[in-house]
């Protein structure tokens, strides 16, 4: 093989080692990405129940119901609509009724959010950006919160 | 009192360095002076680290600090790590290291007197950057305006032996990546040809890279037993954060060993020098500002972020253009073969950078998508695991035969051995998974984990005379950090692709069995510690005749209301058993159990590469 051979090779092998990355990131990325929505945007939306999304919100007062020692329901709110949730797992440690939550999963027929994972606010100062910025927009965030 | 000594040892440390600077262009300091100055804003910023730290001690609720993030009845070590664990602490520990870098660096000999002031004045100068940072947005030195007797308390999630010396020694991976990138930008500015620097850099990015090693993996082990997921890698916005400049790390690392002579490379060295802060720079920047959601985020401030920003785009800003206008010219033009030395750590390096590039998109991706279509979007763990590694898996196959590769010549020594070696395994493998549990990307991780293993030793006994001294384990280095790394492979694919999950409900007293063992639940009791109240499920666990204790459960800390999960692990050198416990309804306690298999081999093969990135810092 003469010099200029090789090197014409290995130019070729880094595009296609470069083709190939790209081609995953495009694959990759509209498969595994999940729009996150506040419970009104959810409400008045018609979304694919086979599509993930991620919904965002407050646990409602008095909507937590403990099925069994793994299963429950509750209802995920902004104040204006909210949306019920059924989960089977475990909760995260900071979940509770009248805080912050993010859920992940799929809707069902009947409007209910089969939820895949749930992540709960991790401190007391700390609330997901994107759960702030939805709540801002309706106007329901409190400054002091 | 100390907040005052703190606030002001800080200030003086920035007057020293601004003074450094100016002192370049009005006053012909020499080298000796110029040590000592630096050296003294080093002691000046320890100094204000060590007062703050005072404060935390003696908790002196004066200061508003430690007043919103300690409390006194916190156990010692905690008291201490409380310091950093809080935005404007953890930035006084960044400064720190910083001058602790150059403290050190201040040391070096054998460099160019002019090369090595450039590099000091251009680490003053980030010096300055994050002291006024610190300074401006974020002072740790603030007083109480009110006076109080008792404070906040830590954030409990943070309260864990491992989380305590994890942000130290994280810092010290990321910022030790500035001394290389003054040293990088310096040498473009000094205009030499000389290339002792890159010998020096070599050995700075090597400890940086270490340490940034054990940083990571002190966060993924906490994560594994503190946050009750069952896994220790979540493709979280932080853990993307630190891996880019650990994989650019890794690249920069492997490039160095190219130096011997080869001009084209120097450029891209320091490109990637320049890279590996910038990322570091770049994921503070994310993470203070809050713009990503992740269990890192403190408070978020708009005014921090923009700060960091800033910093940021004068860094980087100022090194690209540095970079373009005064990149070394080619006046060698490196040999291309396609089956040696070069060529493999070519394409190892422009896999490593597209492996960065790929996470990087998936972690901004969602803001890009904000700013420009105002959805809000998530990307999730499965983009990066089908993603970043196929594109690692070439590299994985060329590490393991890299090393026996030639520099000059187009051969490898003993071809057939490997080809025939290669496809034993292989087959070997594929029938035993066959026979077993059969599951393709497990195939693919343990052929690629057995052969790197198999490939370096077969490697170290061909190529070296097996001699027990110091220097044979400096010969073999590069191999046992390969070694190290398949051994890391092995675990990480079996402890993610066979890993079994179970749910239980249980009374008390009852019998389950997981995987073909028996467990109890035995009882469940409750019990008052220093600062938190514990709840805690007994499991018995029947080992042939013997029992085995495990204790799973949760912390209520009562100064934060917050409730912490405390998983327990039974830790076998070939699985971990991995309990959680959950809810309890009618007298029923939900229980989750984890099979891991191998995950010990992970934590082994992270222990192996950190002690050979220690020998190779030693190593000439």
């Amino acid at each position: 093989m003469s010099l200029r051979f090789q090197r014409l090779l290995l130019i070729l092998v880094s595009v296609i080692m470069i083709f190939v990355a790209v081609l995953l990131i495009l694959y990759n990325g509209r498969k595994n990405i999940s729009y996150f929505y506040t419970p009104s945007e959810l409400a008045s939306l018609k979304i694919d129940i086979d599509k993930k999304v991620r919904l965002g919100g407050f646990v409602e007062k008095n909507s937590f119901i403990k099925i069994t020692a793994s299963s429950f329901k509750f209802k995920i709110s902004d104040d204006l609509k909210s949306i019920d949730v059924a989960y089977q797992g475990l909760l995260p440690d900071l979940f509770r009724e009248g805080q912050g939550a993010v859920i992940e999963g799929y809707m069902t027929k009947n409007n209910v959010l089969n939820a895949t994972s749930v992540f709960a606010k991790h401190d007391e100062n700390y609330m997901p950006a994107s759960i702030k910025k939805g709540l801002e927009n309706t106007g329901y965030w409190n400054k002091n919160y | 009192m100390s907040s005052l000594v703190g606030f002001l040892c800080l200030v003086f440390a920035v007057g020293i360095n601004i003074f450094l600077i100016f002192s370049k262009y009005l006053l012909k300091l020499k080298i000796v002076s110029f040590n000592i100055l630096i050296r003294l804003s080093c002691i000046l910023t320890l100094a204000s680290f060590l007062s703050l730290i005072y404060a935390y001690l003696v908790s002196d609720f004066s200061n508003f600090n430690v007043f919103q993030n300690s409390h006194s009845d916190k156990p010692l070590i905690y008291k201490i790590s409380g310091t950093w664990g809080n935005h404007e602490g953890s930035m006084l520990l960044w400064v720190s290291i910083l001058s602790i870098y150059a403290f050190f660096f201040s040391f070096t000999k054998k460099i160019d007197l002019n090369l090595k002031k450039l590099t000091l004045l251009i680490q003053s100068f980030l010096h300055i950057s994050f002291s006024l940072f610190i300074i401006f947005t974020s002072n740790p030195f603030l007083i109480n305006s009110v006076i109080v007797h008792e404070g906040l308390g830590l954030n409990p999630i943070l309260q864990d032996p491992g989380l305590a010396i994890h942000p130290p020694i994280l810092y010290a991976g990321y910022v030790g990546y500035s001394i290389v990138f003054s040293l990088a930008v310096a040498s473009l500015m000094h205009e030499s040809n000389d290339l002792e620097w890159l010998s020096i850099a070599k050995k700075w990015s090597l400890i940086s890279w270490t340490f940034l090693t054990g940083g990571i993996a002190l966060g993924s082990y906490w994560a594994y037993y503190e946050l009750g997921w069952g896994g220790w890698w979540f493709w979280d916005p932080v853990e993307n954060i630190s891996l880019m400049p650990w994989i650019t790390g890794l690249a920069l690392v492997h490039s160095l060993l190219l130096v011997k002579g080869q001009q084209i490379l120097k450029k891209w060295i320091i490109f990637l020098s320049i890279l590996c802060f910038s990322l570091s720079i770049f994921g503070t920047f994310l993470v203070r500002s809050g713009i990503l959601t992740s269990v890192h985020s403190f408070a978020a401030d708009a005014s921090r972020g923009l700060f960091i920003l800033l910093i940021f785009f004068i860094i980087t800003g100022f090194s690209l253009v540095v970079f373009l206008l005064k990149f070394p010219d080619n006046n060698k033009p490196v040999k291309f073969l396609f089956i040696n030395k070069v060529s493999a750590l070519i394409i190892n390096n422009i896999l490593m950078i597209i492996a960065t590039l790929t996470i990087l998109l998936g972690t901004i991706y969602p803001i890009i998508i904000e700013v420009l279509t105002n959805n809000r979007i998530s990307v999730g763990g499965p983009y990066f695991n089908s993603t970043v590694i196929p594109i690692m898996i070439p590299g994985f196959l060329l590490m393991s035969i890299a090393p026996v590769l030639s520099w000059q010549t187009n051969k490898i020594k003993n071809s057939y051995y490997y080809i025939i070696c290669f496809i034993l395994i292989s087959v070997i493998i594929l029938i035993q998974s066959y026979l077993t549990e059969f599951n393709s990307w497990g195939v693919i991780g343990l052929i690629l984990g057995v052969w790197i293993i198999i490939a370096s030793i077969s490697a170290i006994i061909l190529s070296y005379k097996l001699k027990l001294n110091f220097k044979f384990l400096q010969n073999i280095n590069p191999h046992l950090a390969h070694i190290g790394v398949g051994i890391a492979i092995i675990g990480i694919t079996c402890s993610s692709v066979f890993q079994k999950e179970y749910d239980y409900n249980l009374n008390t007293g009852d019998n389950f069995i997981v995987n073909e063992i028996n467990v109890v639940l035995d009882k469940i009791e409750t019990k008052n510690e220093k600062n938190f109240q514990a709840l805690r499920a007994n499991f018995l666990i029947q080992e042939e005749n013997s029992f085995k204790n495990v204790k799973s459960g949760k912390n209520y800390y009562p100064v934060s209301k917050m409730i912490t999960s405390e998983a327990g692990i039974l830790h076998q050198w070939d699985r971990d058993i991995y309990f959680i416990l959950g809810d309890q309804k009618d007298e029923k306690w939900f229980v989750k159990v984890y099979v891991n298999p191998f995950v010990s081999l992970i934590w082994l093969g992270i222990i192996i590469m950190i002690c050979c990135g220690f020998i190779g810092v030693i190593r000439k």
